[in-house]
């Protein structure tokens, strides 16, 4: 029984970077229908403006997820201003390979700019945890937790109850109609995938606290964020939330069948996200649409 | 007519083609601040494409649309939007996910003047605006939960929310029956009466003479005849149009019949 409830409790806090992972990816994927295969080099980095920030200044790592969340937002405005949206009424296929391109070019940029050498942010606190009821809590996974939740939060907030979020509900329902009615189609755009990107950064930030990065590591971010949006299902942050601790919690009693080890969570996660879209395609918490 | 004035609305030569074929072709009218103008004319004449061209939905291909006097052409469709032009969809768009109330304070947040309007204001923009097109007791209703007839009612709604100058009405009547067409008439007359100028687009022909004092007929894409929509609607031209040849010549018979008698 307490090894079980170890698992839920491990399982749970690992969840957390999973849903930060997700949220952005699922908001960009919902919105703007675009596969964004640049959102785990969009993780990396934001894990790289954390890592610097505490190599160079010393701060807090958990202080520097705003400043993660600000420059990512920049970059993700930028992005889908000046390239994505000249392709927004091209084929999905089109997405595809522009995003994969974009996950070229930033990956190479990083490349160029920090090595490819692995870089951990490791503040006084990492690796230190309180025990509870004789299950070790480690502060960092339990920060991030919080972190993410926060994350989500304030993400749902900001859809639901301000000028910026009815806007991109508008644009996300119908276009053309938002338009006809003073929506600016562009700018509503760039602002949703920097909405996106600010979530890739923070999730990132959380990560180099958890381990080590590179440049290259931003791949299984990407294949992540899309099992947890399709576990969750699309078009919410709360499905996302839940999607997030859904694969945090599969992963943790995967890895824990003996003889798995972590060869099998992957797998045991990919076979649950075929088993929601056969049973329920439309996501544990998704509406029919 | 005050020849001082300029025209609201001005189109001139406005020409907008799909592959080779002109869909409106050198179409040149004015609108005039605070009149209702009906715009009519058989399927396929022009009249939606007519509307997109105006609202900015199409870029034309060839002539000018001038608003107040500034070319307008040419300008994204929220530009046009925030300019004071409103406008509806024959087959309405509400944004699905959001209830009949925030789907006109969408309206009232982005449209003009609305450069600093803040939400609390929009909602109750939003709650006047029901009020006029007769949905404030549903205005917390999902927009799945309501009728053809509302779902109308609300697309107009969403657009007055904008606070236009000028609405662009595309066949608000279409689908209704005669009692709900006589509601949605009254909905047009009480949005006219807060000083908001309106171009209908419409099929019922009742609608056109009912409420409006000026019509234009549209037919391939060209201006047919403009003027008093019953003596609009007895021109040849206009008969031919709609019904065929044979029909108007038929007509021509009975009506020379009818002064010999």
């Amino acid at each position: 029984m307490a090894a079980f409830v170890q698992l839920v409790i491990l399982g749970l806090l690992a969840g957390g970077v999973y849903v930060a992972v997700g949220v952005g990816f699922g908001l960009v994927w919902g919105v703007l229908n675009i596969v964004n295969l640049a959102h785990g080099a969009l993780v990396i980095v934001g894990g790289y403006v954390t890592w610097q920030l505490f190599t160079a200044f010393g701060l807090d790592p958990f202080l520097t997820l705003p400043v993660d969340a600000v420059a990512l937002f920049v970059l993700g405005y930028a992005l889908q201003r000046g390239v994505i949206n000249r392709i927004i009424r091209a084929p999905l296929l089109f997405t595809f390979l522009l995003t994969f391109g974009l996950n070229l070019v930033i990956v190479n940029v990083l490349l160029l700019i920090f090595g490819s050498d692995f870089r951990s942010v490791t503040p006084t606190y990492s690796g230190q945890g309180f025990e509870l009821g004789g299950i070790v809590i480690p502060y960092v996974r339990l920060a991030s937790l919080g972190a993410a939740i926060l994350l989500s939060t304030g993400l749902a907030f900001l859809l639901s109850r301000t000028r910026v979020g009815l806007s991109i509900h508008a644009i996300a329902a119908d276009r053309d109609a938002a338009q006809l009615v003073g929506i600016d189609l562009r700018h509503t755009y760039a602002v949703t995938y920097g909405l996106g990107a600010a979530c890739a950064g923070v999730a990132g930030g959380l990560i180099a606290m958890i381990q080590a990065i590179t440049p290259t590591a931003g791949e299984p971010y990407t294949l992540q964020a899309f099992v947890v949006v399709i576990l969750g299902g699309l078009g919410r942050v709360s499905a996302t939330v839940v999607g997030g601790l859904a694969f945090g919690l599969v992963e943790a009693f995967g890895q824990s069948i003996p003889g798995s080890g972590s060869v099998f969570a992957n797998a045991i996660a990919f076979g649950l996200m075929v088993l929601v879209l056969v049973t329920r395609p439309q996501g544990l918490m998704g509406r029919l649409r | 007519m005050n020849t001082a004035a300029e025209p609201q609305l001005e189109l001139r030569g406005v020409t907008k083609r799909f592959g080779g074929v002109g869909a409106v072709d050198g179409v040149t009218f004015q609108v005039e601040k605070g009149e209702i103008l009906g715009v009519i004319g058989p399927n396929g004449a022009g009249k939606t494409t007519l509307l997109n061209c105006i609202s900015g939905v199409h870029r034309v291909d060839g002539g000018d649309i001038r608003w107040e006097g500034r070319s307008i052409a040419g300008l994204p469709p929220h530009r046009i939007a925030r300019l004071g032009i409103g406008r509806t969809f024959q087959i309405v768009r509400p944004f699905g996910s959001m209830t009949v109330r925030e789907n006109a304070a969408v309206g009232a947040l982005f449209g003009s003047s609305a450069a600093r309007r803040g939400l609390k204001e929009a909602f109750e923009v939003a709650d006047q605006v029901l009020e006029l097109v007769g949905l404030k007791a549903k205005a917390d209703h999902p927009v799945s939960a309501l009728t053809i007839p509302d779902r109308k009612r609300l697309e107009v709604a969403r657009a007055v929310a904008t606070r236009p100058q000028l609405l662009l009405l595309d066949e608000v009547m279409a689908g209704l029956n005669n009692v709900e067409i006589d509601e949605a008439l009254e909905m047009v007359r009480a949005v006219h009466a807060t000083g908001v100028t309106v171009l209908l687009i419409e099929h019922v022909m009742r609608v056109i003479v009912g409420i409006c004092r000026r019509a234009i007929v549209l037919d391939f894409g060209h201006v047919l005849a403009e003027g008093e929509p019953e003596v609009v609607l007895r021109d040849e031209r206009v008969i031919k149009a709609y019904l065929g040849e044979r029909y108007a010549k038929r007509l021509r018979g009975e009506r020379g019949q009818d002064s010999a008698s």
